[in-house]
């Protein structure tokens, strides 16, 4: 009952914030276009124009030309994977194939297309366009993901993974050793990139996106034992391990274009929640995922000893799990006691309420910039995200 | 052969003054080991008074908050299972042989050997630097001492995600710091010396067609120590506003630590029962061991001179005084 009263509220929110940016029609299908990846803006076009003041207004684009929201973003990232890979050539053979694996174009780069759509949102709300502030914000696309990339590899021998993207894992093709190399390598050559960017500010967020990513793993080995505490610290990892390279990649970007503290804390804001809201359901995902199969092993997150979100809420209902949690699942039967426990109580209901609030708040942060094709982009991006929860 | 190497140790006991004759002729095969660790031993020390106080990783306390001061808890399970992070953490605390943390004296020292007048001291920036290059270096250190295990072994696994975690925290922690020196050609340096020691850890040293043997070891040590020491010179003359020396610097950096690495080899020739496995072996096949000791000695003491002609570049000082004695000390 109280879900469904959000879901509507959402709603409501939603079409509100996009009816004031596109003036796209009414009804329940003001948002229907909005959870579809492959919408073409072609038909919107004449609308979106009309919200549209300034720059475009007196360019004339041939109708064909026009691409989707998700062309929008992906135009800008063509060629991001061959930009990496060349900038992590200048080593000996074995490393530059090592460094390149992950980089194949088959990763969902999600990362940066939200730094890209933010990057063009905030260009347009600052009638920003010069060529050199988009060529930099690119680099800050590029950057992400490597930093990205070279956490996935050190997580990967920290937690033995075997394999990743459908693929063996770079430590099972090479060994730990070079794999570890081989992730600070990939750091490095993107610390050089973010140097020739010459921009003091950006180094000083993408410095401290190191700096949380390493505190994140660490708060993840530790759990609390003080139970009050125990959300907190679990919201702090999300941020940490998560939510910040997006946060920081999308306040860089804003910088790069000339954004005073306000708009770039618009930036950092969305790109925090967005974060939050992602991390949050890729936690749901890990429950609901296993739940529909039965006999299945039950969430990978208990098996590495993971309290999350779904847990912490059930410990609030079950005082049982406390110790489970405290001993990080690690006796026979623990994380089966925990998931059924989770299933029996409000934890993936109260998970998805909190993943829609951080996905609300982000909506709420992009609704304060100027309408635009991008910023209407980074509305549909979060509402996609909550779409993976259905 | 005794005779020769007698005559080397009465050489060095009276070149070197400080030494103790007694040192160099009670011990009869590691004799040139000591008179190296005493002489060393004495500039390192000499040299740490110069510039006030050594480095120290003195900045890491403000971010050690409750989680990270769990590493202790982490590596005394790791105790008694042979993880080389537990030597290299081992090293870091207990140091009597000033080895360890020369990296950032070297820093300090080339900071305070480019000062004109004698009043100018260390710049705050300046010693940041040393700090981030010990950083930098600590964090390698513990890095290739990640293990590779082909089954299961908790006891290791664990090892290996300490070390993985501990050496992300220093490289992380020396990213914010080179942040706050506000330069960013600093930044770039030191990004390209991580680099740089990623890529020696793939180099082989074996001679092709284009290289001997000797010329991949260089190579590999250029990249693996030379290129962080020399950046780091090179950048505590950019911090320090030192533009005329700046070559000379990174020069001495590159010369120093590849004369330190050939020490370093030729102690661990000298000290090896299995001679023919050692690297200086495959440098110099077919060659009597005798006469790769001396060929060796030879392509050390070639850095060790050339890394003395770049001090000559700087003004005669306590720390330039300094280098040139720790510079000196490698040549036994």
């Amino acid at each position: 009952m109280v879900v469904s009263a959000r879901i509507t509220n959402l709603l409501a929110y939603t079409s509100r914030t996009v009816s004031r940016v596109s003036h796209l029609g009414n009804g329940t299908s003001r948002y229907q276009w909005l959870l579809s990846r492959n919408t073409s803006l072609l038909q919107l076009r004449s609308k979106i124009q009309t919200a549209v003041p300034s720059i475009t207004s007196n360019v004339s684009v041939p109708k064909e030309n026009i691409p989707t929201a998700d062309t929008l973003v992906r135009s800008d990232l063509e060629g991001l994977y061959e930009d990496i890979r060349e900038g992590l050539n200048n080593t000996q053979p074995e490393l530059r194939q090592i460094a390149r694996y992950y980089f194949n174009g088959e990763g969902k780069a999600i990362r940066p297309v939200i730094t890209m759509c933010m990057a063009r949102a905030i260009n347009y709300h600052l009638d920003q366009n010069s060529p050199g502030v988009v060529q930099k914000q690119k680099k800050i696309a590029q950057i992400a993901e490597m930093i990205h990339t070279a956490s996935l590899v050190h997580d990967d021998v920290i937690d033995v993974a075997d394999s990743r993207r459908s693929r063996p894992s770079v430590n099972i093709l090479w060994g730990q050793k070079k794999s570890i190399i081989a992730g600070d390598f990939i750091l490095a050559v993107a610390s050089g990139m973010l140097a020739r960017l010459q921009n003091q500010q950006v180094i000083i967020l993408l410095s401290q996106v190191l700096a949380d990513l390493v505190q994140g793993e660490f708060m993840q080995l530790g759990a609390r034992e003080n139970k009050d505490e125990r959300f907190a610290h679990y919201s702090e990892k999300t941020f940490k391990k998560t939510a910040s390279l997006i946060a920081y990649s999308c306040q860089a970007v804003s910088v790069l274009s000339g954004a005073d503290s306000t708009l770039q804390s618009i930036a950092f804001q969305y790109g925090r929640q967005l974060g939050m809201a992602f991390q949050l359901v890729d936690d749901l995902l890990d429950f609901i995922a296993t739940s529909a199969q039965v006999g299945k092993p039950v969430a990978a997150d208990l098996r590495l000893g993971l309290a999350t979100a779904p847990v912490l809420f059930a410990a609030q209902k079950f005082s049982e799990l406390n110790p489970l949690i405290m001993r990080r699942f690690q006796e026979p039967g623990d994380a089966e006691t925990a998931f059924r426990l989770v299933l029996r109580s409000d934890g993936l209901q109260r998970t998805k309420e909190l993943a829609r609030q951080y996905c609300n708040d982000a909506v709420t942060q992009v609704a304060q910039l100027t309408p635009s094709p991008y910023q209407q982009a980074l509305v549909t991006l979060a509402h996609q995200l909550l779409h993976r929860m259905k | 052969m005794v005779f020769r190497s007698c005559l080397i140790r009465w050489k060095t006991h009276h070149l070197g003054s400080s030494i103790h004759p007694v040192v160099s002729f009670s011990r009869s095969l590691f004799a040139s080991s000591q008179v190296y660790q005493t002489s060393w031993v004495q500039a390192v020390s000499n040299a740490e008074k110069v510039v006030g106080f050594p480095t120290s990783f003195l900045s890491l306390r403000s971010v050690a908050n409750d989680e990270i001061s769990n590493i202790a808890v982490y590596l005394k399970k790791l105790i008694g299972t042979g993880h080389p992070l537990i030597t290299t953490a081992k090293n870091l605390v207990y140091s009597n042989d000033k080895t360890h943390q020369t990296r950032g004296l070297l820093v300090l020292l080339m900071s305070k050997a480019a000062k004109k007048e004698s009043g100018q001291d260390i710049l705050p920036e300046q010693r940041t630097l040393a700090e981030i290059t010990e950083l930098v270096h600590t964090a390698h250190l513990i890095h290739t001492g990640v293990i590779n295990l082909n089954t299961p072994n908790a006891n290791l696994e664990m090892g290996n995600k300490m070390a993985v975690l501990c050496g992300d925290f220093f490289l992380a922690h020396s990213c914010v710091q080179l942040a706050t020196l506000q330069n960013l050609k600093v930044v770039e340096l030191i990004a390209q010396a991580i680099s740089d020691y990623s890529t020696a850890e793939f180099i082989e040293v074996v001679a092709s067609e284009n290289d001997s043997a000797l010329d991949r070891w260089t190579q590999q040590m250029k990249l693996r120590y030379g290129s962080l020491i020399a950046h780091a010179c090179q950048s505590t003359l950019i911090l320090g506003n030192n533009v005329d020396l700046i070559e000379a610097g990174k020069s001495f950096g590159l010369e120093i630590a590849l004369a330190w690495q050939a020490n370093n080899e030729i102690q661990s020739y000298q000290n090896n029962a299995n001679k023919a496995d050692h690297v200086l072996s495959k440098l110099f096949p077919e060659t009597p061991s005798v006469d790769v000791l001396s060929n060796f000695q030879a392509v050390r003491d070639r850095h060790v001179d050339a890394a003395l002609k770049m001090l000559t570049a700087f003004p005669q000082n306590d720390a330039s005084l300094a280098l040139g004695n720790i510079v000196r000390a490698l040549k036994y």
